[in-house]
């Protein structure tokens, strides 16, 4: 699947495909509230919830490898806690 | 002797994400009569539970442990429970937030189960029973016993 196509479901379906396959990368807070990012296949999908695990925001589905820069960021930030 | 209330199925979390925790706390909460729900947020910490349950001290129903947590990761921690004879009855589910082959395979070598974290409510609010089915039927009785 690439992440046009995944883009192209519904939310029910993205859910039940990111819950079956995808691979989680990492959590943070974006304007105070949770986002998690999975990686699918060759693409990631960040999810931005409303309230954590129970109303999603939004879903942001790109190749762009610099979605993970905030995770990478928090990954440095932690080895030095 | 009778009892005044019923003894309590202890449900024993770790984990670190404390978003998490509370999830998991409220999925319990329609079995709150007869579920005690006690966490941990690392490894090393939910270890130093399981090795201070004394004789006679009531053992967890159930034991869930995250994978990624600092200290001590979950698998560490399944490894070390599996080495307790004294829980060697009771049922360990790896709960992850993806659902890796490795980690799965990793979990069913030990004897173990393994729950991906959900994504959703929907899925949320099944979680407490799901993870209920894995308790012994004398458990899954009592817990959902009204």
């Amino acid at each position: 699947m690439k992440y046009n196509e995944f883009e192209e479901l519904s939310e029910e379906e993205k859910v039940a495909v990111l819950y079956a396959d995808a691979l989680y990368i990492g959590k943070r807070k974006v304007n105070g509230r949770p986002a998690i990012l999975y990686q699918l296949d060759t693409f990631y999908v960040e999810v931005l919830y409303l309230k954590y695990r129970k109303y999603i925001a939004r879903f942001i589905a790109t190749d762009d490898l610099t979605i993970l820069d905030p995770y990478l960021e928090q990954i440095k930030i932690e080895s030095f806690v | 002797m009778t009892q005044a209330h019923p003894p309590r199925n202890i449900v024993f979390y770790a984990d670190d994400d404390q978003d998490d925790l509370e999830l998991v706390r409220e999925a319990f909460h329609n079995y709150s009569d007869n579920v005690e729900v006690i966490t941990a947020t690392d490894g090393a910490e939910a270890l130093s539970y399981l090795k201070n349950i004394n004789e006679g001290d009531p053992l967890p129903c159930i034991i869930i442990l995250d994978i990624n947590m600092p200290v001590l990761n979950g698998k560490d921690v399944l490894m070390k429970v599996r080495e307790m004879d004294f829980l060697v009855e009771v049922p360990v589910i790896l709960f992850s937030t993806s659902s890796n082959p490795m980690d799965e395979l990793f979990a069913r070598r030990f004897q173990a189960h393994f729950i991906t974290k959900p994504i959703v409510a929907e899925q949320m609010g099944k979680i407490a029973d799901r993870f209920i089915e894995h308790c012994t039927d004398e458990i899954r009785a009592k817990i959902r016993r009204r």
